[in-house]
């Protein structure tokens, strides 16, 4: 924290030493008054290490301090060095130390009269305070206070703060005080300047009168000796408006050196931390500071000074000298509160690379990534994003899957009402090979006939004719078995055309009529008088009314007498077609109703128990309906019904 | 080839018409049928030579029951069977029932007529074989009954000595009646006697136990 002044050059040297050393680029002093002065402090100096214990009576000093600030301390930068000391002396607990307050506000007041009328103000303030230690803070202040230190506290020690070296140099300070000096330099300013603006070619200097800066008032002889390859631009104490028009255009390789601007040259005072954010507003040019306080504002930053190390330095000296330490022993020291830090969100706006910045800078107000700042809420939306993706996943897979299935159980039912048919065709096999034979036996007999005829000396060619005549249609009619034969075992896809529901049912029953005789089973059928036009897939449609027949006539096998089935088509409205077929069986146990269309529900011992549900599935995909009940006279009747054709697609059709 | 009557019982005319046309071209009488009741209700001579030819399937009485009824009706015309469609079971049970052939259409004239044929052969044989029975049989009524008494002991292989002791009567008496049987039953040699008496089945044990 505290290097030794020894190692500062080129300053001073101080407290128990006897040597003191006076910068060279001090101005030259009159040899006499040199003379003088290193004459009384080496008495001073001798009285001191003679008299000891008149030293040692200061001991019992009141523990009070009296802190005078050089600017107003509503003013963020003396606020903090206050801050830091007044932090400092709460910690000591060896005593309770009372703290007064005053501001000099040199910045805007000023003039002997003022000084005068400040110090009588004081004197007659503190007429019965008994004072510790006076804090001065500021150079000016300093200045002040050794002016008036024989007047208002002659017993009492002084520690200063907020000191500029060369200031410190300049006043010279008696024995009795101590304190923290501080360096500033421009070149450190222009240090950040080069790391802020690597082609930096000028560097523009804002600010108050040098009269009026604190701590930058020596930059004026530092910026007179040039730097080599900048060129330095000053607008100090300038009004505001001008200020503000020459900020806003600047060149590009420059950059601008806020030291503080109290007034707007109106007459209106503000704090400098205030003036420089109007400032960095108009500023096209990034702003390097030299205080802590001006990071926030809009300055860029720089080596900067920290004002509360400022306070909490000189509290410490205070505070050493309130616990009986004579200021002598207290070594003045240039003390370390200068650091190089940045802002990063201005390092961000004027695109300065972290790695330009010099060794050792603090980089703040970093605004945290997007990680950082909304770490938890970006977990959690992450994993709610992660979980929402993985249920839209398993939804995507499992409607997939659906629908394979689907095309799947479509696939199935059209193989298995393909193999419905088959099986229906096997049951009918005999009926249809007899059906087939009786043209066919009758062609070869006719055939043979007529050969016998032919061969015969008077052959009669009128039987012979008849004859032929007799094969042909015996031939007609086996085709037409044949082809009723391949439409039911016709393995065609789903499709669906406007059929007449009366021909499907004479083509179902005609497939039917041997088999009803040969099971001595009389069949009705009664269609309507107009024809009930459905959409539908004529082959499954017949598939349905075999099914429901074969099932009425298997219903009806154990029957001695009496098996008859009726089927019946109506046309109901403009709305739907439907056919019932009822049979003299001995019906469906009321229990079973719902179920017989269930798939492999079966009451037959060689049932496979998939015919109604087919027949379902089939009437189904017609959006059609299907129900059965049990007739009050005994058998059970089945029907389905299935949507009209629209009557106006039916004229459209007919006109055409 | 036998002349005789031929029977078609079959639903579909278009077959009738064309058998009934074959088979007078080959020289039958043909009578059709289209179905078994109309059989029924004009039952065919049993005495004359015939056949009937039955469809399996004809709505109403069936093939099979039709040929049932006509055995319990006592009639002998031989049955031939034509199906459009042989399955085993009504083959088998047609066949056990008696039925002359079992013909599958569409049948060939030469295999129908074969059938015909035999079924004629058989019925003329069968005719031939029963008016011969008959002739014994009216030679036995002839017979007294200490006669018929004597011929049943007689082809029982027992002698004239036993056949008295049974009777009650003299050896000489049932000489005289052996004699009087070998004459009105037209014989020679009592092997022929008992030939006869087989033939009538008089030698099964429900016969001597009724002598």
């Amino acid at each position: 924290m505290v290097r030794s002044c020894r190692s500062a050059s080129p300053v001073h040297s101080h407290g128990r030493n006897l040597v003191l050393v006076f910068p060279t680029t001090l101005p030259p002093a009159p040899n006499v008054m040199d003379k003088a002065i290193r004459l009384s402090r080496l008495i001073i100096l001798l009285m001191a290490l003679l008299f000891p214990a008149g030293l040692r009576a200061h001991e019992a000093r009141p523990h009070s301090m009296l802190v005078l600030d050089q600017s107003d301390r509503r003013g963020p930068f003396y606020y903090q060095v206050f801050s830091g000391l007044r932090a400092m002396v709460s910690e000591h607990s060896a005593a309770e130390t009372t703290i007064y307050t005053e501001s000099l506000d040199l910045n805007r007041f000023g003039g002997e009269r003022y000084e005068e009328d400040f110090r009588q103000f004081l004197e007659a303030k503190y007429r019965d305070r008994p004072i510790g230690v006076v804090v001065a803070i500021g150079g000016a202040t300093l200045e002040l206070v050794l002016r008036w230190h024989s007047k208002l506290w002659p017993d009492t020690p002084v520690v200063f703060a907020l000191v500029e070296e060369r200031d410190f140099a300049r006043l010279r300070p008696p024995p009795y005080v101590t304190g923290g000096i501080i360096s500033v330099k421009f070149s450190d300013a222009v240090k950040a300047a080069r790391a802020v603006v690597p082609n930096l070619a000028t560097a523009v200097v804002v600010g108050a009168d040098w009269e009026r800066q604190v701590l930058f008032r020596n930059w004026k002889d530092e910026i007179a000796t040039r730097i080599e390859g900048l060129n330095v631009v000053e607008i100090v104490g300038r009004p505001m408006a001008e200020l503000l028009d020459r900020v806003a255009t600047l060149p590009g390789d420059s950059a601008i050196i806020y030291l503080g601007v109290y007034t707007d040259g109106n007459g209106n005072y503000f704090p400098p931390s205030d003036a420089l954010a109007v400032v960095a507003e108009r500023a096209n040019r990034p702003i390097v500071v030299a205080s802590e306080t001006y990071l926030g504002p809009g300055g860029i930053g720089g080596f900067v000074i920290a004002p509360t190390l400022i306070g909490a330095e000189a509290a410490k000296s205070a505070l050493r000298i309130l616990d009986g330490e004579n200021p002598e022993s207290i070594p003045l020291s240039v003390v370390d509160v200068v650091k190089p830090i940045f802002n990063w969100q201005q390092m961000e706006r004027w695109s300065v690379n972290e790695s330009n910045l010099p060794s050792g800078s603090e980089v703040r107000f970093r605004e945290p990534s997007f990680l950082e700042k909304y770490r938890w809420r970006a977990v959690a939306l992450g994993a709610a994003l992660l979980i929402q993706a993985g249920l839209i996943a398993f939804l995507l897979h499992e409607r997939h899957m659906r629908r394979r299935a689907e095309v799947e159980s479509r696939q199935r039912l059209s193989e298995l009402a393909h193999i419905n048919r088959h099986a229906t065709a096997g049951e009918l096999s005999s009926s249809i090979a007899h059906e087939l034979n009786q043209p066919l036996g009758s062609i070869l007999t006719n055939a043979e006939s007529a050969e016998l005829i032919l061969h015969s000396k008077t052959p009669d060619l009128d039987e012979v004719r008849e004859i032929i005549s007799d094969i042909k249609r015996d031939d007609l009619r086996a085709s037409e078995v044949i082809r009723r034969m391949r439409s039911l075992l016709k393995r065609a896809p789903f499709e669906t055309t406007e059929i007449d529901l009366n021909q499907t049912m004479r083509e179902a029953f005609d497939v039917l009529s041997l088999q009803a005789s040969a099971h001595n089973v009389a069949f009705y059928l009664q269609t309507s008088a107009e024809a009930p036009r459905v959409k539908g897939d004529p082959v499954q449609l017949q598939q349905v009314i075999l099914n429901l027949v074969v099932n009425s006539m298997d219903a009806m096998a154990k029957m001695p007498y009496g098996r008859t089935v009726i089927a019946r088509t109506e046309v109901n409205g403009d709305a739907s077609a439907v056919v019932s077929i009822s049979d003299s069986g001995p019906g469906i146990p009321q229990d079973k109703l719902n179920e017989i269309f269930d798939p492999f529900f079966t009451t037959k011992e060689q049932g496979m128990g998939i015919g109604l549900s087919i027949a379902r599935t089939i009437i189904l995909a017609h959006n059609g309906q299907i129900w059965a009940e049990n007739q009050s006279a005994g058998g059970a009747v089945f029907h389905l019904s299935l949507p009209l054709v629209a009557q106006s697609t039916l004229r459209q059709l007919h006109r055409v | 080839m036998l002349p005789g009557y031929v029977h078609v019982v079959d639903d579909d005319t278009s077959f009738r018409t064309a058998i009934e046309r074959r088979l007078k071209l080959a020289g039958y009488d043909v009578a059709v049928y289209s179905s078994a009741q109309e059989l029924l209700d004009r039952l065919p001579d049993n005495h004359g030579l015939g056949c009937i030819l039955l469809d399996v399937r004809i709505p109403g009485l069936s093939g099979p029951e039709l040929q049932s009824r006509l055995i319990e009706l006592g009639s002998t015309l031989p049955i031939v069977f034509l199906t459009g469609h042989a399955d085993t079971e009504t083959t088998v049970r047609a066949i056990k029932a008696g039925a002359e052939d079992f013909l599958i259409k569409p049948v060939s004239s030469e295999q129908l007529i074969g059938a015909i044929e035999r079924a004629m052969a058989r019925q003329k044989l069968a005719l031939s074989q029963r008016s011969k029975l008959e002739a014994l049989r009216a030679l036995i009524a002839t017979l007294t009954p200490r006669e018929r008494q004597v011929f049943e002991l007689i082809v029982r292989g027992k002698i004239n000595k036993q056949i008295a002791h049974e009777l009650g009567t003299t050896e000489r008496t049932v000489k005289a009646h052996r004699h009087e049987v070998m004459e009105k039953m037209q014989v020679q040699s009592l092997a022929e006697l008992v030939s006869i008496a087989e033939r009538l089945g008089m030698l099964d044990p429900a016969a001597s136990q009724r002598g």
